[in-house]
Protein backbone atom coordinates (compact mmCIF):
# COMPACT_ATOMS: atom_id res chain seq x y z
CA UNK A 1 0.00 0.00 0.00
CA UNK A 2 2.80 2.37 0.92
CA UNK A 3 4.61 1.51 -2.33
CA UNK A 4 1.47 2.21 -4.34
CA UNK A 5 1.01 5.57 -2.61
CA UNK A 6 4.66 6.44 -3.36
CA UNK A 7 4.17 5.51 -7.03
CA UNK A 8 1.05 7.64 -7.46
CA UNK A 9 2.69 10.55 -5.63
CA UNK A 10 5.82 10.36 -7.81
CA UNK A 11 3.78 10.12 -11.01
CA UNK A 12 1.59 13.03 -9.93
CA UNK A 13 4.55 15.31 -9.21
CA UNK A 14 6.27 14.33 -12.48
CA UNK A 15 3.16 15.21 -14.49
CA UNK A 16 2.52 18.34 -12.42
CA UNK A 17 6.01 19.61 -13.30
CA UNK A 18 5.43 18.78 -16.98
CA UNK A 19 2.17 20.73 -16.91
CA UNK A 20 4.34 23.86 -17.38
CA UNK A 21 4.59 22.76 -21.03
CA UNK A 22 0.92 23.67 -21.42
CA UNK A 23 1.16 26.86 -19.39
CA UNK A 24 1.93 28.08 -15.86
CA UNK A 25 -0.55 26.08 -13.78
CA UNK A 26 -1.44 25.61 -10.14
CA UNK A 27 -0.26 21.98 -10.45
CA UNK A 28 3.16 23.19 -11.52
CA UNK A 29 3.34 25.75 -8.71
CA UNK A 30 2.44 23.11 -6.11
CA UNK A 31 5.00 20.62 -7.45
CA UNK A 32 7.71 23.26 -7.72
CA UNK A 33 7.21 24.42 -4.11
CA UNK A 34 7.06 20.87 -2.76
CA UNK A 35 10.20 19.87 -4.67
CA UNK A 36 12.14 22.87 -3.40
CA UNK A 37 10.94 22.31 0.15
CA UNK A 38 11.81 18.62 0.13
CA UNK A 39 15.21 19.25 -1.47
CA UNK A 40 16.15 21.92 1.08
CA UNK A 41 14.84 19.80 3.96
CA UNK A 42 16.80 16.80 2.78
CA UNK A 43 19.93 18.94 2.38
CA UNK A 44 19.68 20.28 5.93
CA UNK A 45 19.11 16.80 7.35
CA UNK A 46 22.19 15.26 5.67
CA UNK A 47 24.29 18.26 6.73
CA UNK A 48 23.18 17.74 10.31
CA UNK A 49 23.83 14.00 10.02
CA UNK A 50 27.42 14.77 9.01
CA UNK A 51 27.87 17.18 11.94
CA UNK A 52 26.41 14.62 14.36
CA UNK A 53 28.76 11.91 13.09
CA UNK A 54 31.77 14.16 13.36
CA UNK A 55 30.69 15.14 16.89
CA UNK A 56 30.14 11.57 18.12
CA UNK A 57 32.83 9.62 16.26
CA UNK A 58 35.02 12.24 14.59
CA UNK A 59 36.54 13.83 17.65
CA UNK A 60 34.96 17.25 17.23
CA UNK A 61 33.75 16.97 20.84
CA UNK A 62 37.28 16.34 22.15
CA UNK A 63 38.26 19.21 24.51
CA UNK A 64 41.03 21.31 23.06
CA UNK A 65 41.72 22.51 19.55
CA UNK A 66 38.97 20.39 17.97
CA UNK A 67 36.25 21.66 20.28
CA UNK A 68 37.44 25.26 19.93
CA UNK A 69 37.42 24.91 16.13
CA UNK A 70 33.92 23.45 16.24
CA UNK A 71 32.71 26.30 18.47
CA UNK A 72 34.12 28.89 16.04
CA UNK A 73 32.44 27.08 13.13
CA UNK A 74 29.09 27.10 14.97
CA UNK A 75 29.41 30.83 15.73
CA UNK A 76 30.26 31.52 12.09
CA UNK A 77 27.24 29.47 11.08
CA UNK A 78 24.96 31.51 13.32
CA UNK A 79 26.39 34.74 11.90
CA UNK A 80 25.02 33.75 8.48
CA UNK A 81 21.51 34.41 9.77
CA UNK A 82 22.26 38.07 10.51
CA UNK A 83 21.62 38.58 6.83
CA UNK A 84 17.95 38.81 7.78
CA UNK A 85 18.45 41.55 10.43
CA UNK A 86 19.12 44.92 8.86
CA UNK A 87 20.73 46.38 11.99
CA UNK A 88 23.37 43.64 12.23
CA UNK A 89 23.71 42.86 8.54
CA UNK A 90 27.44 43.63 8.67
CA UNK A 91 28.04 40.56 10.87
CA UNK A 92 26.91 38.35 8.00
CA UNK A 93 29.88 39.56 5.97
CA UNK A 94 32.34 37.76 8.27
CA UNK A 95 31.35 34.18 7.48
CA UNK A 96 30.76 35.19 3.85
CA UNK A 97 34.28 36.57 3.51
CA UNK A 98 35.78 33.49 5.18
CA UNK A 99 33.89 31.10 2.89
CA UNK A 100 34.69 33.07 -0.27
CA UNK A 101 38.32 33.61 0.75
CA UNK A 102 38.88 29.95 1.60
CA UNK A 103 37.21 28.79 -1.60
CA UNK A 104 39.16 31.14 -3.86
CA UNK A 105 42.42 30.39 -2.08
CA UNK A 106 41.97 26.63 -2.44
CA UNK A 107 40.95 26.87 -6.07
CA UNK A 108 43.67 29.32 -7.12
CA UNK A 109 46.32 27.08 -5.61
CA UNK A 110 45.74 24.58 -8.41
CA UNK A 111 43.99 26.56 -11.17
CA UNK A 112 47.29 27.80 -12.53
CA UNK A 113 48.47 24.21 -13.01
CA UNK A 114 45.26 22.41 -13.96
CA UNK A 115 43.58 24.95 -16.19
CA UNK A 116 46.54 26.94 -17.51
CA UNK A 117 49.96 25.26 -17.48
CA UNK A 118 48.79 21.75 -18.37
CA UNK A 119 46.63 23.08 -21.21
CA UNK A 120 49.59 24.94 -22.72
CA UNK A 121 51.82 21.88 -22.35
CA UNK A 122 49.18 19.70 -24.06
CA UNK A 123 48.92 22.18 -26.94
CA UNK A 124 52.70 22.33 -27.37
CA UNK A 125 53.01 18.53 -27.28
CA UNK A 126 50.39 17.96 -30.00
CA UNK A 127 51.57 15.19 -32.28
CA UNK A 128 50.92 16.44 -35.80
CA UNK A 129 51.68 13.14 -37.47
CA UNK A 130 50.13 9.91 -36.18
CA UNK A 131 50.72 7.40 -39.00
CA UNK A 132 48.50 4.72 -37.41
CA UNK A 133 45.48 7.00 -37.10
CA UNK A 134 44.86 9.57 -39.80
CA UNK A 135 41.76 10.89 -38.05
CA UNK A 136 43.82 11.81 -34.97
CA UNK A 137 46.42 13.41 -37.24
CA UNK A 138 43.72 15.53 -38.88
CA UNK A 139 42.20 16.39 -35.49
CA UNK A 140 45.58 17.43 -34.07
CA UNK A 141 46.38 19.62 -37.08
CA UNK A 142 43.02 21.35 -36.67
CA UNK A 143 43.70 21.90 -32.96
CA UNK A 144 47.16 23.25 -33.78
CA UNK A 145 45.60 25.90 -36.04
CA UNK A 146 42.30 26.61 -34.28
CA UNK A 147 43.39 27.13 -30.67
CA UNK A 148 45.84 30.00 -31.39
CA UNK A 149 43.32 31.57 -33.78
CA UNK A 150 40.59 31.69 -31.11
CA UNK A 151 43.06 33.08 -28.56
CA UNK A 152 44.09 35.79 -31.03
CA UNK A 153 40.43 36.58 -31.73
CA UNK A 154 40.10 37.78 -28.14
CA UNK A 155 43.20 39.90 -28.33
CA UNK A 156 41.66 43.34 -28.42
CA UNK A 157 44.64 45.71 -28.50
CA UNK A 158 46.37 47.00 -31.62
CA UNK A 159 43.57 48.23 -33.87
CA UNK A 160 45.90 48.58 -36.87
CA UNK A 161 47.17 45.02 -36.60
CA UNK A 162 43.61 43.69 -36.38
CA UNK A 163 42.83 45.30 -39.74
CA UNK A 164 45.65 43.50 -41.58
CA UNK A 165 44.90 40.68 -44.05
CA UNK A 166 46.46 37.83 -42.00
CA UNK A 167 44.46 38.84 -38.92
CA UNK A 168 41.24 38.81 -40.93
CA UNK A 169 41.99 35.20 -41.90
CA UNK A 170 42.69 34.40 -38.25
CA UNK A 171 39.40 36.01 -37.22
CA UNK A 172 37.50 33.98 -39.79
CA UNK A 173 39.04 30.68 -38.66
CA UNK A 174 38.31 31.64 -35.03
CA UNK A 175 34.67 32.39 -35.82
CA UNK A 176 34.23 29.05 -37.62
CA UNK A 177 35.93 27.28 -34.71
CA UNK A 178 33.65 28.89 -32.17
CA UNK A 179 30.55 28.20 -34.27
CA UNK A 180 31.58 24.53 -34.44
CA UNK A 181 32.04 24.56 -30.67
CA UNK A 182 28.65 26.17 -30.06
CA UNK A 183 27.03 23.71 -32.47
CA UNK A 184 28.55 20.81 -30.60
CA UNK A 185 27.40 22.27 -27.28
CA UNK A 186 23.86 22.73 -28.68
CA UNK A 187 23.76 19.15 -29.96
CA UNK A 188 24.88 17.74 -26.63
CA UNK A 189 22.38 19.97 -24.81
CA UNK A 190 19.59 18.45 -26.92
CA UNK A 191 20.94 15.00 -26.03
CA UNK A 192 20.89 15.79 -22.32
CA UNK A 193 17.43 17.38 -22.27
CA UNK A 194 15.89 14.51 -24.21
CA UNK A 195 17.77 11.93 -22.12
CA UNK A 196 16.22 13.44 -19.00
CA UNK A 197 12.79 13.37 -20.60
CA UNK A 198 13.31 9.78 -21.78
CA UNK A 199 14.28 8.76 -18.23
CA UNK A 200 11.06 10.20 -16.84
CA UNK A 201 9.06 8.69 -19.72
CA UNK A 202 10.51 5.26 -18.86
CA UNK A 203 9.41 5.84 -15.27
CA UNK A 204 5.91 6.90 -16.32
CA UNK A 205 5.53 3.89 -18.62
CA UNK A 206 6.79 1.50 -15.93
CA UNK A 207 9.62 0.13 -18.04
CA UNK A 208 11.77 -2.32 -16.01
CA UNK A 209 13.20 -1.81 -13.37
CA UNK A 210 10.46 0.78 -12.75
CA UNK A 211 7.27 -0.69 -11.24
CA UNK A 212 4.66 -1.61 -13.91
CA UNK A 213 1.93 0.03 -11.79
CA UNK A 214 3.36 3.39 -12.91
CA UNK A 215 1.61 3.12 -16.26
CA UNK A 216 -1.91 3.01 -14.78
CA UNK A 217 -1.12 5.95 -12.52
CA UNK A 218 0.31 7.82 -15.52
CA UNK A 219 -2.79 7.36 -17.67
CA UNK A 220 -5.25 8.25 -14.90
CA UNK A 221 -3.35 11.25 -13.56
CA UNK A 222 -2.42 12.58 -17.02
CA UNK A 223 -6.11 12.62 -17.98
CA UNK A 224 -7.08 14.29 -14.70
CA UNK A 225 -4.40 16.99 -14.87
CA UNK A 226 -4.92 17.69 -18.57
CA UNK A 227 -8.69 17.67 -18.10
CA UNK A 228 -8.51 20.09 -15.18
CA UNK A 229 -6.39 22.53 -17.22
CA UNK A 230 -8.72 22.40 -20.22
CA UNK A 231 -11.85 22.80 -18.06
CA UNK A 232 -10.26 25.77 -16.29
CA UNK A 233 -9.39 27.40 -19.62
CA UNK A 234 -12.89 26.83 -21.03
CA UNK A 235 -15.07 27.83 -18.10
CA UNK A 236 -13.12 29.87 -15.56
CA UNK A 237 -10.30 31.70 -17.28
CA UNK A 238 -12.60 33.78 -19.51
CA UNK A 239 -14.75 34.83 -16.55
CA UNK A 240 -11.75 35.98 -14.55
CA UNK B 1 3.90 29.87 -48.68
CA UNK B 2 1.15 30.56 -46.20
CA UNK B 3 1.88 27.21 -44.59
CA UNK B 4 5.56 28.09 -44.20
CA UNK B 5 4.69 31.43 -42.60
CA UNK B 6 2.33 29.65 -40.23
CA UNK B 7 5.11 27.18 -39.49
CA UNK B 8 7.38 30.08 -38.50
CA UNK B 9 4.81 31.24 -35.94
CA UNK B 10 3.88 27.76 -34.70
CA UNK B 11 2.87 27.56 -31.04
CA UNK B 12 5.75 25.95 -29.17
CA UNK B 13 3.30 23.59 -27.48
CA UNK B 14 2.99 21.66 -30.75
CA UNK B 15 6.73 20.96 -30.50
CA UNK B 16 6.24 19.69 -26.94
CA UNK B 17 3.41 17.43 -28.12
CA UNK B 18 5.59 16.10 -30.94
CA UNK B 19 8.36 15.45 -28.39
CA UNK B 20 6.00 13.35 -26.28
CA UNK B 21 4.96 11.35 -29.34
CA UNK B 22 8.51 10.85 -30.64
CA UNK B 23 9.72 9.72 -27.19
CA UNK B 24 6.78 7.62 -25.98
CA UNK B 25 6.14 5.76 -29.25
CA UNK B 26 9.58 4.05 -29.51
CA UNK B 27 9.48 3.27 -25.78
CA UNK B 28 6.12 1.51 -26.20
CA UNK B 29 7.03 -0.10 -29.53
CA UNK B 30 10.85 -0.54 -29.63
CA UNK B 31 12.38 -0.29 -33.10
CA UNK B 32 15.51 -2.26 -32.24
CA UNK B 33 17.85 0.16 -34.00
CA UNK B 34 21.51 -0.98 -33.96
CA UNK B 35 23.79 0.47 -31.26
CA UNK B 36 27.29 0.93 -32.69
CA UNK B 37 30.04 0.88 -30.02
CA UNK B 38 32.07 4.10 -29.99
CA UNK B 39 35.58 4.90 -28.85
CA UNK B 40 34.48 6.55 -25.57
CA UNK B 41 32.62 3.56 -24.18
CA UNK B 42 35.37 1.16 -25.29
CA UNK B 43 37.93 3.38 -23.54
CA UNK B 44 35.81 3.45 -20.36
CA UNK B 45 35.29 -0.33 -20.43
CA UNK B 46 38.98 -1.05 -21.03
CA UNK B 47 40.08 1.32 -18.28
CA UNK B 48 37.93 -0.41 -15.65
CA UNK B 49 38.76 -3.85 -17.03
CA UNK B 50 42.50 -3.12 -16.68
CA UNK B 51 42.48 -1.76 -13.12
CA UNK B 52 45.03 -3.95 -11.30
CA UNK B 53 43.56 -6.45 -8.83
CA UNK B 54 43.58 -5.21 -5.24
CA UNK B 55 43.37 -1.54 -6.23
CA UNK B 56 41.26 0.88 -4.20
CA UNK B 57 38.92 3.04 -6.22
CA UNK B 58 36.81 6.04 -5.21
CA UNK B 59 33.39 5.94 -6.83
CA UNK B 60 31.62 9.29 -6.62
CA UNK B 61 27.99 9.74 -7.72
CA UNK B 62 28.20 13.53 -8.01
CA UNK B 63 24.61 14.27 -8.95
CA UNK B 64 21.14 14.55 -7.53
CA UNK B 65 17.76 13.18 -8.47
CA UNK B 66 17.54 15.51 -11.48
CA UNK B 67 20.56 13.77 -13.04
CA UNK B 68 19.15 10.26 -12.57
CA UNK B 69 17.48 9.93 -16.01
CA UNK B 70 20.74 10.40 -17.90
CA UNK B 71 23.39 9.22 -15.44
CA UNK B 72 21.82 6.44 -13.43
CA UNK B 73 22.17 3.77 -16.17
CA UNK B 74 25.94 4.36 -16.41
CA UNK B 75 26.17 4.44 -12.59
CA UNK B 76 24.53 1.02 -12.35
CA UNK B 77 26.60 -0.44 -15.21
CA UNK B 78 29.87 0.89 -13.78
CA UNK B 79 29.13 -0.47 -10.30
CA UNK B 80 28.22 -3.87 -11.79
CA UNK B 81 31.52 -3.85 -13.65
CA UNK B 82 33.51 -2.77 -10.57
CA UNK B 83 31.86 -5.35 -8.31
CA UNK B 84 32.59 -8.07 -10.87
CA UNK B 85 36.32 -7.40 -10.45
CA UNK B 86 38.72 -7.89 -7.49
CA UNK B 87 38.74 -4.16 -6.67
CA UNK B 88 37.95 -2.29 -3.46
CA UNK B 89 35.41 0.49 -3.87
CA UNK B 90 34.92 3.52 -1.62
CA UNK B 91 31.67 5.32 -2.40
CA UNK B 92 31.62 9.00 -1.48
CA UNK B 93 29.83 12.09 -2.76
CA UNK B 94 30.07 15.84 -2.43
CA UNK B 95 26.53 16.33 -3.79
CA UNK B 96 23.68 16.56 -1.27
CA UNK B 97 21.53 13.92 -2.98
CA UNK B 98 24.44 11.74 -4.16
CA UNK B 99 24.15 9.33 -1.24
CA UNK B 100 20.42 9.02 -1.91
CA UNK B 101 21.14 8.15 -5.55
CA UNK B 102 23.50 5.38 -4.47
CA UNK B 103 20.89 4.01 -2.08
CA UNK B 104 18.49 3.72 -5.04
CA UNK B 105 21.21 1.75 -6.83
CA UNK B 106 21.52 -0.60 -3.83
CA UNK B 107 17.80 -1.29 -4.20
CA UNK B 108 18.45 -2.63 -7.71
CA UNK B 109 21.89 -4.23 -7.47
CA UNK B 110 22.90 -6.54 -4.63
CA UNK B 111 26.68 -6.46 -4.00
CA UNK B 112 26.52 -9.82 -2.21
CA UNK B 113 25.47 -11.43 -5.52
CA UNK B 114 28.99 -10.51 -6.69
CA UNK B 115 30.48 -11.96 -3.51
CA UNK B 116 31.30 -8.52 -2.13
CA UNK B 117 31.29 -7.93 1.62
CA UNK B 118 30.39 -4.52 3.04
CA UNK B 119 33.31 -2.98 4.91
CA UNK B 120 35.83 -5.35 3.35
CA UNK B 121 35.31 -4.98 -0.40
CA UNK B 122 33.31 -1.79 -0.51
CA UNK B 123 32.05 0.97 1.77
CA UNK B 124 29.52 3.81 1.48
CA UNK B 125 30.85 6.96 3.14
CA UNK B 126 27.89 9.10 2.07
CA UNK B 127 27.78 12.84 1.56
CA UNK B 128 30.44 15.28 2.75
CA UNK B 129 29.29 18.92 2.91
CA UNK B 130 31.66 21.70 1.86
CA UNK B 131 32.16 21.22 -1.87
CA UNK B 132 35.75 21.87 -3.03
CA UNK B 133 36.95 22.68 0.49
CA UNK B 134 35.70 19.30 1.65
CA UNK B 135 37.36 17.58 -1.32
CA UNK B 136 40.69 19.14 -0.33
CA UNK B 137 40.20 18.07 3.28
CA UNK B 138 39.20 14.55 2.18
CA UNK B 139 42.42 14.27 0.17
CA UNK B 140 44.58 15.22 3.17
CA UNK B 141 42.79 13.08 5.77
CA UNK B 142 40.20 10.61 4.50
CA UNK B 143 39.08 8.96 7.75
CA UNK B 144 39.32 12.27 9.62
CA UNK B 145 37.01 14.01 7.16
CA UNK B 146 34.46 11.16 7.25
CA UNK B 147 34.44 9.64 10.71
CA UNK B 148 31.42 7.35 10.20
CA UNK B 149 30.07 5.42 7.22
CA UNK B 150 26.68 6.27 5.73
CA UNK B 151 24.91 2.91 5.89
CA UNK B 152 25.65 1.84 9.47
CA UNK B 153 27.02 4.94 11.19
CA UNK B 154 30.03 3.03 12.51
CA UNK B 155 33.53 4.57 12.73
CA UNK B 156 35.20 4.35 9.30
CA UNK B 157 38.45 3.21 10.90
CA UNK B 158 36.68 0.09 12.20
CA UNK B 159 36.26 -1.33 8.67
CA UNK B 160 39.02 -3.51 7.15
CA UNK B 161 38.78 -1.70 3.78
CA UNK B 162 39.93 1.55 5.43
CA UNK B 163 42.90 -0.02 7.24
CA UNK B 164 45.53 1.34 4.86
CA UNK B 165 43.59 4.30 3.53
CA UNK B 166 44.68 7.61 5.03
CA UNK B 167 45.35 10.17 2.29
CA UNK B 168 44.84 10.70 -1.46
CA UNK B 169 47.98 8.79 -2.57
CA UNK B 170 46.43 5.62 -1.09
CA UNK B 171 43.72 5.80 -3.76
CA UNK B 172 44.43 4.32 -7.21
CA UNK B 173 41.60 5.83 -9.24
CA UNK B 174 38.68 8.27 -9.02
CA UNK B 175 35.50 7.48 -10.93
CA UNK B 176 33.22 10.50 -10.90
CA UNK B 177 29.73 10.39 -12.41
CA UNK B 178 28.53 13.96 -12.47
CA UNK B 179 26.28 16.75 -13.68
CA UNK B 180 28.20 19.89 -12.71
CA UNK B 181 29.92 21.71 -9.85
CA UNK B 182 31.57 20.31 -7.80
CA UNK B 183 32.81 17.90 -10.43
CA UNK B 184 35.82 17.04 -12.52
CA UNK B 185 37.50 20.48 -12.32
CA UNK B 186 37.43 20.31 -8.50
CA UNK B 187 38.70 16.70 -8.55
CA UNK B 188 41.48 17.81 -10.89
CA UNK B 189 42.42 20.78 -8.69
CA UNK B 190 42.34 19.00 -5.33
CA UNK B 191 43.21 15.38 -6.23
CA UNK B 192 44.67 14.86 -9.68
CA UNK B 193 47.09 17.80 -9.82
CA UNK B 194 48.51 17.70 -6.26
CA UNK B 195 48.51 13.91 -5.73
CA UNK B 196 48.60 12.53 -9.30
CA UNK B 197 45.53 10.33 -8.72
CA UNK B 198 44.17 9.31 -12.15
CA UNK B 199 40.50 9.90 -12.84
CA UNK B 200 37.78 8.92 -15.28
CA UNK B 201 34.52 10.83 -15.62
CA UNK B 202 30.98 9.90 -16.62
CA UNK B 203 28.95 12.97 -17.43
CA UNK B 204 25.84 14.45 -18.99
CA UNK B 205 25.97 15.46 -22.63
CA UNK B 206 25.92 19.21 -21.88
CA UNK B 207 29.30 18.92 -20.13
CA UNK B 208 31.11 17.12 -22.96
CA UNK B 209 32.47 20.21 -24.80
CA UNK B 210 33.82 21.44 -21.44
CA UNK B 211 35.74 18.27 -20.62
CA UNK B 212 37.21 17.81 -24.12
CA UNK B 213 40.38 19.87 -23.42
CA UNK B 214 41.10 17.77 -20.32
CA UNK B 215 40.82 14.58 -22.37
CA UNK B 216 43.15 16.07 -24.97
CA UNK B 217 45.68 17.00 -22.27
CA UNK B 218 45.48 13.58 -20.63
CA UNK B 219 44.37 14.98 -17.26
CA UNK B 220 41.18 12.91 -17.51
CA UNK B 221 42.00 9.36 -18.60
CA UNK B 222 38.60 8.30 -19.98
CA UNK B 223 35.05 9.59 -20.16
CA UNK B 224 31.55 8.30 -20.75
CA UNK B 225 29.25 10.95 -22.23
CA UNK B 226 25.49 10.72 -21.90
CA UNK B 227 22.78 8.12 -22.35
CA UNK B 228 23.88 6.70 -25.72
CA UNK B 229 27.38 5.90 -24.43
CA UNK B 230 25.75 4.31 -21.37
CA UNK B 231 23.81 2.03 -23.72
CA UNK B 232 27.02 1.05 -25.50
CA UNK B 233 28.68 0.34 -22.16
CA UNK B 234 25.69 -1.74 -20.99
CA UNK B 235 26.13 -3.85 -24.12
CA UNK B 236 29.88 -4.18 -23.52
CA UNK B 237 29.30 -5.64 -20.04
CA UNK B 238 26.40 -7.76 -21.40
CA UNK B 239 23.89 -6.21 -18.98
CA UNK B 240 21.40 -4.24 -21.13
CA UNK B 241 19.34 -1.90 -18.99
CA UNK B 242 17.46 1.39 -19.13
CA UNK B 243 20.01 3.04 -21.45
CA UNK B 244 19.65 0.34 -24.12
CA UNK B 245 15.87 0.56 -23.74
CA UNK B 246 16.03 4.32 -24.28
CA UNK B 247 18.31 4.49 -27.34
CA UNK B 248 15.46 4.20 -29.85
CA UNK B 249 13.77 7.16 -28.17
CA UNK B 250 17.05 9.14 -28.31
CA UNK B 251 17.36 8.46 -32.05
CA UNK B 252 13.74 9.35 -32.78
CA UNK B 253 13.79 12.53 -30.69
CA UNK B 254 16.98 13.68 -32.42
CA UNK B 255 15.42 12.91 -35.78
CA UNK B 256 12.50 15.11 -34.79
CA UNK B 257 14.84 17.97 -33.82
CA UNK B 258 16.74 17.67 -37.12
CA UNK B 259 13.49 17.70 -39.13
CA UNK B 260 12.25 20.77 -37.23
CA UNK B 261 15.56 22.61 -37.70
CA UNK B 262 15.56 21.86 -41.45
CA UNK B 263 11.90 22.87 -41.84
CA UNK B 264 12.50 26.00 -39.78
CA UNK B 265 15.38 27.03 -42.02
CA UNK B 266 13.41 26.33 -45.21
CA UNK B 267 10.49 28.38 -43.86
CA UNK B 268 12.82 31.22 -42.86
CA UNK B 269 14.57 31.47 -46.21
CA UNK B 270 11.33 30.98 -48.17
CA UNK B 271 9.53 33.73 -46.26
CA UNK B 272 12.57 36.01 -46.65
CA UNK B 273 12.72 35.53 -50.40
CA UNK B 274 8.93 36.03 -50.71
CA UNK B 275 9.35 39.43 -49.04
CA UNK B 276 12.19 40.43 -51.34
CA UNK B 277 14.90 39.49 -48.90
CA UNK B 278 14.01 42.32 -46.54
CA UNK B 279 13.10 40.28 -43.51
Amino acid sequence: MVDLLAIWTAVFFTLAIYSILYRDTAWYRIAESVYLGVAVGYGVSVDLLYVRNQWTTGGWSTPGVMLAGFAIAVIMGILWYFRFIKQYFYLYRWPLSIIVGTGIGLALRAVIFVQFRDMIVAQVRLNLWVPTNMLTTFNNILLFIMVPCVLLYFWFTGAKIRETAPMKVVDKIARYTMMAGFGSAFGYTILTRFSMFIGRAQFLLGITPNPPENRTAFIVLALLILGSMIVYDLFFKKKS
Amino acid sequence: MAFLEKFMDMDRRWVYLLSWIFVLAPLLYPLGLPIPINQESIGWYNYIENIPAGSTVIFAPMYGTSGIPELFPMTVATMRHLWSRPIKVIVVTFWTEGALVFNILLGQVDPTSYGKVYGTDWIHLGYIPGSETAMASFARDITGTVSADFLRGQPTTSYPIMANIRTAPDIDLIISIETGTPGYTEWLRQWQAPYAVPMIVGLIGVSVPGIAPYIQSGQVSAYLPGLTSSAEYENLIHRPGLAVAGVDAVSMSHLMVVILVVLGNIAYFASRSSKGGKK
